[in-house]
Parts: C-alpha cells; structure tokens; sequence
C-alpha cells in the first residue's frame, strides 16, 4: 500500500542575511500510512514544528518534497489540518464561529458551516459553550476548539503541533485520552510534535525520534501496545521501558542544546 | 457619577479662585459663564457656531478616519511603501501644521475649505500609525491559522488582522479626535465668520471674558463626549484586553 504521507529528503535552512543561515532541518524522510498515528520527539529546536509547518504547506522546504496521496504539496489544503499550540484562536469569534472558521474561509454557506460546526462541537465535548468566546473559556477547552476548528474542514491528515504543551499535568492526560477517542472514531492520519515522550507513546503506533540542530531522523521506535489503550498502561512496566529507551536516545541532544545559544 | 464629581470639585475650586481673584478681565465666577452662555443661547448665536464648527469637524474627521485607515493599511501590506512613505509621513506629521493654518487661509479661503483641509491633516496622523502598527502587531499564530486553511491574503485582512487592529484603530481616532478640536479652533481663530473658534476670539477682543470661558467649555464638553464615547467602542470592540 502506498503512504498517504510520503516525506522524501526534505531540508531546510533558515537564510536571515548572507552571513547567518539556520539549518533546521537535514534530509528528512519519513512515510506515513492511512489512518496512522505518528508522533515526532525531540529536544528544542530540533526542527520538529518546521517540518510540520512544511508538511501544512506553510513553509517551503530548501530541497525535498513532501507528497500526500501522491500529489506534490505546495500550499496549504484541505486535505491537511493543523491544530497549533494554544492562541491560535480568534478572540473576537464565538466558539461556534471558530471551530467554523476554516470552512467559512472556504467559503462555506452560512447554514452548511454551523451544521458541520455543531458536529464537531459536540464530538470534543464543547456542547453549551458554542456561544463564549476564546478568553471565557480554560485552557482545555481551548485546545478542544483548536482541535475541532481544524477536524471540521475534514482532513485526511491532522498536523498536531504541541497541542497540550501549555496544558496542566491532568488536563493534559484527559485531553490525549479524548484525542484517542477521536482519533478512533474519526480514523484520521495523526502526526503529532510533543516535547513529553509518555505522551507520544501513549498515543502513537510509532514515535520518531529527531536529533538536535539540525533536525534528522535518529531513530523510528514502533509502538506495539495493543488498542484502545486507558490511562493505566502508562504505570505498566513496559511502557516505563518504552519510554526509558527513546529518553535515553535524546537525553544527550537535550543537555547539548541546553547549551546552544541562539 | 466620576464625571460628575470631578466637574463639581473644578466648579468648587473654580468659584473659590474668583473669590481671591477680582479682576473680572482675568477671571469670572462660574455663575457668569453660566449666564453668559444663556444670553448666547437666547440670541441663537450657540446654534449658529455649533453648526458652523460641528460640521466642519465633524465632515473633515469622517474623511480623515477613512483616509488614516486606508493609508495605513497600505504601509502595512507593502514593506517597500512603508520604507518609502513611512519616513515623509513621520516628517510631515512632525511638522507642526497648525503653524500652517495662515497659508491654508490664504490658499482655500475663508470658510469650510480651509478649516476642513487643516483639520483632516492635523488628525489623519494618529489613524495611519495606529492602523499600521494594530495590523503589524496581529499575533503571528492567528495569521498562520488562516493562512492554514488556505485563506487569500485578502481574507487575512478581513477575517484577522483587521479585526485584531480595530481597538488600536479606535485609540487613534481617540487621540485624533481631541486633535481635530484643536485644529478647528485654530482655523476659526485664522479666518471664519462663524464657529467656536471664532466666537472666541472675537469675545476675546472686547474682553468678554466670560463669553470666552463659556465656548471654552462647550469644546471640553465635545472633547470629553468624544473621548468617553470612544473609550466605551474600544472596550466593545475588544473585550477580551480588559479581562
């Protein structure tokens, strides 16, 4: 079977002026099944969310190319969605009108976009918030109409980019449960970006690992518990191990880039 | 109830002063101003220059909202226009065109003409800069989420960043506001038959101190209304700044 998501020698290099150039990323390649859930670990700035914003179609790789479905990306589509960390929504909109957004840039009928919003809202748990807006609302519910603002335009695949980094510990481990539920219901492609490792095996069917500046693939680890998980296998011992082995892959990356300086 | 307050400490403070000070040229009680303001309003006079001055301000503040607002969004949306016209803005706006008013008289005549040209350039300024930095200032990640769902450049504007701008937009109009008051004064004062700024000067040259301090008063109580008003659209506009 084909990938949906097929990511072939993808670089990147950031050019502020002729003197001083980042490079982020270094010959990426990564190939992404239908209805996969793919989680990508890694120290700081290690390249993990320029790769998702080229993936989206936000940023143009320096060589390289990313395909969906065989098509070469070039911009941003509606067979992609990203779900950005927290902020990202529109203060001055309702909950209802922001988890409509994307379809109403589309150019969506009035009716057709709150129809499809009201799914969406009642499929991440914000029935009876569809009126407040951005700023009444916690941080959980937040990112709840983040994720469902970018799963209303339907995509085939869900670009995650730290969505419950500014989450505290317990709200966070309920949002990844409902992100399984979703992710099951839906049988969307997941590529999620997370800086905690327990979270990526928690969800994920395999994690890659990135090295630090610049980012590469420094390992693909498989995730073999079996579906649905709950919450308690985080506390069984091999997935403490699972775990234990991808921090051990990165540690090293980490104490390096701690040392970085920008 | 604050507003009250505070124009019944300045009406308190004020009566005092005009009891130490007796020389009617110089300073008359509140009581006087009141009564002056009256006679104006009998007479009709009250009508004549608030029509004269309010729409004149008011026609050339409309124009210099819409005009500020659309040059700003232009520096905005090209950094080589904001490089090029950003600088002879800033050094036109740092001249000081009330000191220009005689010219304008001279150019366009007594009247509407010229009191509309200076007060639309004497209040444009602050509605350029606020709209330029308000759609600059959008933040970063609410631009890239509409840019994600494929949105045109034109759908940026009007679905983001326009919107993030609006309460900046409105705190210059505040700033311009007060400005524009300035600016119709100033070119009554210069040249006109009618109007606030010309009941001034001319109560002024017979020394009719009181008639002076009470169109004073009718400009504060514009500005003030203006200001509140405002004040009140901004925090309509965006609530979610002063939570």
């Amino acid at each position: 079977m084909n990938p949906l998501l097929q990511i072939q020698g993808v670089s990147k290099t950031f050019t502020r002026n002729e003197k001083s150039a980042v490079e982020a990323l270094r010959d990426i390649n990564l190939s992404i099944q239908e209805g996969e859930f793919v989680s990508i670990v890694g120290a700081s700035g290690s390249g993990k969310s320029t790769l998702l914003r080229i993936i989206d179609g936000l940023l143009e790789p320096t060589a390289g190319t990313v395909c969906v479905d065989g098509q070469t990306v070039t911009r941003p589509g509606t067979d992609r969605a990203m779900v950005f960390q927290q902020d990202a929504l529109l203060p001055w909109k309702t909950v209802s009108e922001n988890v409509g957004y994307g379809l109403s840039i589309a150019n969506k009928g009035k009716r057709e976009v709150a129809t499809v919003a009201q799914r969406f809202i009642d499929l991440t748990g914000l029935t009876g918030f569809e009126g407040h807006y951005p700023h009444q609302l916690s941080g959980g519910m937040r990112q709840r109409v983040n994720v469902a603002r970018a799963l209303a335009v339907d995509p085939r695949i869900l670009l995650l980019d730290e969505p419950f980094a500014a989450l505290d510990a317990q709200t966070r481990e309920i949002m990844q449960t409902e992100l399984l539920s979703i992710w099951q219901s839906t049988r969307k492609t997941i590529m999620l970006i997370t800086h905690q490792i327990d979270e990526a095996v928690f969800l994920s069917d395999r994690v890659v690992v990135f090295s630090a500046r610049p980012g590469q693939v420094r390992d693909e680890i498989p995730v073999n518990f079996p579906r649905p998980r709950e919450l308690a296998i985080k506390r069984e011992p091999a997935f403490g191990r699972l775990v234990d082995q991808i921090w051990r892959l990165i540690e090293s990356e980490v104490r390096a880039g701690m040392r970085q300086v920008d | 109830m604050r507003i009250a307050l505070s124009t019944l400490c300045i009406l308190l403070v004020w009566q005092l002063l005009a009891l130490v000070v007796t020389n009617r040229l110089l300073l008359v009680p509140p009581a006087d101003v009141a009564s002056a303001l009256m006679k104006e309003l009998k007479a009709g006079a009250i009508a004549t220059n608030a029509l004269a001055t309010v729409t004149a301000v008011v026609t050339s503040f409309i124009v210099s909202v819409v005009l500020g607002v659309a040059i700003g969004s232009a520096l905005a949306s090209s950094r080589l226009l904001s490089l090029t016209g950003g600088p002879v803005l800033s050094a036109l706006n740092s001249v000081p065109i009330i000191a220009l008013a005689p010219l304008f008289i001279a150019w366009l005549g007594l009247g509407f003409a010229s009191k509309f040209v200076l007060v639309l350039l004497v209040a444009v300024f602050p509605e350029v800069v606020t709209t330029e930095a308000g759609l600059r200032a959008t933040d970063k990640p609410l631009i890239e989420a509409a840019q994600s769902f494929n949105a045109t450049r034109f759908q940026v504007f009007t679905n983001v960043t326009f919107p993030f701008a609006l309460p900046f937009i409105v705190s210059g109009i505040r700033v311009a506001w007060a400005r524009a008051l300035v600016g119709i004064v100033v070119a009554e004062f210069f040249g006109s038959f009618a109007g606030f700024g010309y009941a001034i000067m001319s109560a002024s040259q017979t020394f009719d101190t009181a008639k002076v301090l009470g169109y004073v008063i009718l400009l504060g109580a514009m500005g003030l209304i203006g200001s509140a008003a405002f004040a009140t659209l901004e925090r309509r506009l965006a609530p979610w700044k002063f939570e």
